[in-house]
């Protein structure tokens, strides 16, 4: 009984890291207006390197035309580069197959685990238990989270690059927006979280 | 017993500089291989597939007829499994990019025919393993059933980045067998090989580190774009092209090197083009004009793979990486005649 409660504390806190960093649900940002605000295209995952240029008279955004067309292909329907994770386990059917095979093999290496191990029934217990634990966060981690530090970690000090001139780089995901949403500028929204000065509550 | 008929019929070493020497040229062949496929790894890589592809695959054959007995005997089961299920593996693989121009299958039935062919080389690879264990009781391959089902399970989860994986371990078999070689002739280097091979994912940290954030290389022609989506630029979109090609590249350069330099020059003091150094081909009973045959074949194939590289560079080379999943599949049974 103690293990069973003991492998369902693990399995439910290997869910909760597996899961921390999900990207909240994106709520409407007018939830009392009569007409819901439509929810940006997401388009794709890239990278974005913020740099300056003191001789640059205008700023200017550079795409590189293998993921212009990327863009192109994501609004026409068309299949383009999917992300990494999208790319797993979207169909039902291969979802079920990879499950039903990842958990014979888990039961066959458990069975050839505990018949090979010659330590004791709480060890055995407890490494299995650990096994599942890992294999279960790690198939989460894959198909649901997104491992790694969080996207905003790599744009923490770009003020700091900023002043002095430095290139930052960082992932950033490409979103289409209704054009009443922007009039007709482009919008980055860096995820920096903002820094008290020193001594400031 | 049958292993030491096979070590006797393999050609005695010759006297070859220390293992110092030797460590030091693999060293050198790492970092100069790292280098060259960071700093140009589009216009190398064209290079090196042109003249070393074709001449590889030949002394991979002829290294595979070295390693054949004369008679199956007791691995009869084994050699047919593995012939037959090379043979049909092949065949559907080389059927794959037709079926695709002759259907309209969607990419999710795609994803489904990729992920069957996958899984049936994992089976057959099961089988070989499964035969191959049982004729050595004392090996306890158990582990593997296990192993293999989790294989199986990642495949279906992502069947392209799977066919991705065989693509990058694929070089890496050809220093398992150099591996395995050494440790049958050449014992006293073998232990300073495999602490040089701990160099390799330094190295590929290295790379990594280096070219990550590297701009994606300019794929604006066919064939630039062909060497990009072969090492996987599509599958994964977010990973530089220049980092995708150059370790590709890298982990090529070495597979070449192994199979045309290092193994046919490492513990044979037979010359290459001389038939009667084949057992298969020297044994009273053998096929002497068989294997003659064939090395003659496989070489005409090596000409004509550099007449169509020097025609139409792109359109060769689709048809060398199709056909050539006949010498990725063949290195398994081999290698497991070596364990």
């Amino acid at each position: 009984m103690k293990a069973l409660l003991f492998a369902c504390c693990v399995v439910f806190l290997s869910a909760v890291l597996a899961n921390a960093d999900l990207r909240p649900p994106i709520k409407p940002a007018n939830q009392n207006a009569a007409q819901p605000t439509p929810e940006p295209k997401y388009i794709l995952h890239t990278g974005l390197e913020i740099s300056t240029d003191p001789k640059a008279y205008e700023a200017r955004l550079q795409i590189s035309q293998s993921q212009l067309q990327s863009f192109r292909a994501a609004l026409e329907g068309a299949p383009g580069n999917p992300p990494v994770v999208g790319g797993i386990a979207v169909s039902a059917p291969r979802t079920i197959i990879a499950g039903l095979l990842m958990f014979l093999a888990i039961s066959i290496g458990g069975i050839l685990l505990a018949r090979s191990v010659s330590f004791g029934r709480t060890r055995k217990a407890t490494a299995a238990i650990i096994i599942v634990a890992v294999v279960l966060g790690a198939a989460a981690i894959i198909t649901r989270g997104n491992a790694g530090p969080p996207g905003s970690y790599r744009w923490r000090n770009l003020p700091q690059a900023l002043a002095k001139g430095e290139p930052t780089t960082g992932g950033v995901d490409i979103e289409v927006v209704p054009d009443d949403q922007l009039q007709g500028r482009m919008r980055l929204i860096i995820p920096l979280k903002k820094q008290n000065a020193p001594g400031e509550e | 017993m049958q292993s030491a008929v096979e070590l006797r019929s393999w050609p005695t070493a010759r006297s070859v500089p220390s293992a110092r020497v030797f460590v030091a040229i693999v060293v050198l062949c790492l970092i100069a291989s790292a280098a060259f496929a960071s700093l140009l790894p589009l216009q190398l890589s064209i290079v090196t597939v042109f003249l070393f592809a074709g001449p590889h695959n030949w002394f991979e054959l002829r290294y595979f007829l070295m390693r054949l007995p004369v008679r199956f005997g007791r691995s009869r089961n084994f050699f047919l499994t593995a012939f037959v299920g090379l043979g049909v593996l092949t065949l559907v693989y080389v059927l794959l990019p037709l079926v695709y121009n002759t259907t309209t299958l969607s990419e999710e039935a795609w994803s489904t025919v990729i992920a069957t062919w996958n899984t049936a080389l994992i089976v057959w690879l099961g089988a070989l393993i499964w035969l191959r264990s049982k004729q050595k009781p004392r090996a306890n391959w158990r582990w593997l059933i296990p192993l293999g089902l989790a294989l199986c399970s990642l495949n279906w989860l992502g069947p392209n980045f799977f066919s991705l994986a065989i693509v990058y371990v694929h070089p890496l078999i050809a220093l398992w067998f150099l591996d395995r070689h050494l440790r049958r002739t050449r014992p006293a280097w073998s232990r300073a090989y495999r602490r040089s091979l701990c160099l390799l994912p330094l190295i590929l940290v290295g790379m990594i580190w280096q070219l990550s954030q590297t701009s994606m290389l300019a794929d604006n022609n066919g064939l630039f774009w062909r060497i990009t989506q072969h090492s996987g630029a599509e599958v994964l979109p977010q990973v530089s092209s220049h980092l995708l090609v150059s370790v590709h590249l890298f982990l090529e350069m070495l597979h070449y090197a192994v199979w045309i330099v290092a193994l046919p020059l490492i513990g044979s003091r037979a010359r290459f083009w001389d038939v009667k150094t084949v057992p298969v081909a020297r044994h009273p009973k053998g096929f002497p004009r068989l294997v003659g045959g064939v090395l003659v074949t496989a070489l005409i194939a090596v000409a004509a793979l550099w007449f169509g590289f020097s025609i139409d560079y792109a359109t060769t080379r689709d048809v060398y990486f199709t056909v050539a999943i006949a010498h990725v599949l063949a290195e398994a049974p081999f290698l497991l005649r070596m364990i």
